[in-house]
């Protein structure tokens, strides 16, 4: 036994220990497939990113493989979450690059006011140097005060007078930013074609980071609405009715 | 017809040639989102997956492995669901009951080899978050260390020094001896 290096040993019982582990078998392949088509289909190749409820709304999971769209979904899960469908149950609607986390209370306000990572101010030059995607401007604002691009490049920010902003960034596969959320709860709203969700009250913004899903509490956000748009995530804040902030949604250039 | 001309119909909107990719790709989609950490919870993951995976694919850089850019989608979307939980994401493994490549002249033998095997999976069922995922990746799942880089995120450095401390964390638990 001691002829060999010892870690050649364990690798090569780790490896065999893999094959002897016991993996439930998943679904036939062409069941899989068949889903999968089925939920693009229904998406158009329009639809934002699916929205997932999680457990225990995700239990019935052969009666989820027939078509069910991301809008149901999503209402399905806001529906067992009010305070009528179960108490205190707190659910994770993923949208538009945002987790929105629904509570049956109101969560606790932030009182302090951090920037983004790595937050600064930029000029049109700037600006095209370092978004990582193309950087739209809604034409019913007009030229904001004040433009802002953060971690590296992923989220610009513009700024217009009385607290009004719109954040773009490019979500990859992940979220980028939370909002914890009590009632009333988000209505659904649509700008064009494209699905949002209209939050109306204050409420607790913060921002996740990529690598290890380490959570940064930002501020107290205003009304806000989100929405995405060619694969690119959309937050407006600070528009007083959802009216308003669609119209202004709709206008970007 | 192969992942390349699958994704390049895929991408004029040949849903069908999709179907090949998610069918080719299934089982070891859940293998990897159930070794993860998704558990009964895999199948949600993998067809979550596929789903993102085809919204994603024209970022998909061509001259690049599917295999290892779908797996970290899987892997990611399992990690969005443990942390979604709340809590470590558990390592539901067990050794299947026909495990024992019985020796039926040798039943002590046999039985040693097999309790043997049960601490092995039970201290990588110990091992630190990171050190178990790099040591799942690389040899439950059998990735090499690009692959389980990209796959999980990390850069290959700590890709190495995950599974070296791992390694060596699992020979202290279990010694050297073979059975």
């Amino acid at each position: 036994m001691n002829s060999r290096e010892p870690s050649d040993d364990l690798e090569a019982e780790l490896l065999a220990l893999g094959d002897l582990l016991d993996v439930p078998s998943g679904p036939p392949p062409s069941d899989v497939a068949a889903a999968v088509r089925a939920r693009l289909e229904d998406a158009h190749g329009e639809a934002p990113d699916p929205l997932r409820s999680h457990p225990p709304a995700r239990r019935r999971r052969r009666a989820r493989w027939k078509v069910v769209t991301a809008v149901v979904l999503v209402v399905i899960a806001i529906t067992a979450a009010t305070p009528q469908g179960r108490a205190a149950v707190v659910r994770i609607l993923r949208f538009a690059g945002i987790e929105l986390r629904v509570g049956d209370a109101q969560p606790k306000p932030v009182i302090s006011v951090t920037p983004l990572p790595y937050e600064h101010t930029v000029d049109q030059d700037g600006l095209k140097a370092e978004a990582k995607f193309p950087v739209r401007t809604p034409k019913a604002l007009g030229e904001p005060e004040r433009t802002t691009v953060s971690d590296r490049g992923r989220v610009v920010s513009m700024f217009w007078p009385g607290g009004v902003r719109l954040d773009q960034f490019d979500g990859g596969l992940d979220p980028v930013l939370f909002k914890k959320l009590g009632p009333p709860w988000p209505d659904y709203a649509k700008v064009g074609p494209y699905q949002a969700w209209w939050i109306q009250g204050a409420h607790p913004l913060g921002y996740l980071t990529r690598q290890d899903g380490t959570e940064i509490p930002l501020r107290q956000a205003g009304p806000t609405l989100i929405w995405q748009q060619d694969a690119l995530n959309y937050r407006l804040e600070g528009v007083k009715t959802k009216e308003e902030a669609v119209r202004v949604a709709a206008s970007l250039g | 017809m192969n992942d390349d001309e699958a994704i390049e119909r895929s991408l004029a909107g040949d849903q069908a040639a999709y179907e090949v990719l998610v069918a080719r790709y299934s089982a070891l989609a859940h293998r990897t989102a159930f070794m993860l950490g998704a558990g009964d919870e895999a199948e949600d993951v993998v067809q979550e997956a596929f789903v993102k995976a085809y919204r994603h694919l024209p970022g998909f850089r061509r001259s690049s492995p599917f295999r290892p850019w779908l797996l970290r989608i899987v892997a990611n979307e399992t990690h969005n669901l443990t942390r979604s939980r709340g809590r470590r994401s558990e390592l539901a493994l067990r050794l299947s009951a026909t495990t024992s490549a019985a020796a039926p002249d040798d039943p002590e033998g046999t039985a040693v080899a097999g309790d043997r095997r049960s601490r092995l999976l039970e201290a990588v069922r110990r091992l630190p978050e990171r050190e178990r995922q790099a040591v799942v990746c690389r040899y439950f799942l059998q990735l090499t260390e690009a692959e389980t880089a990209q796959v999980l995120d990390w850069p290959v450095g700590t890709v190495k020094s995950s599974t070296h401390r791992g390694l060596a964390r699992l020979r202290e638990e279990v010694g050297n001896e073979l059975a």
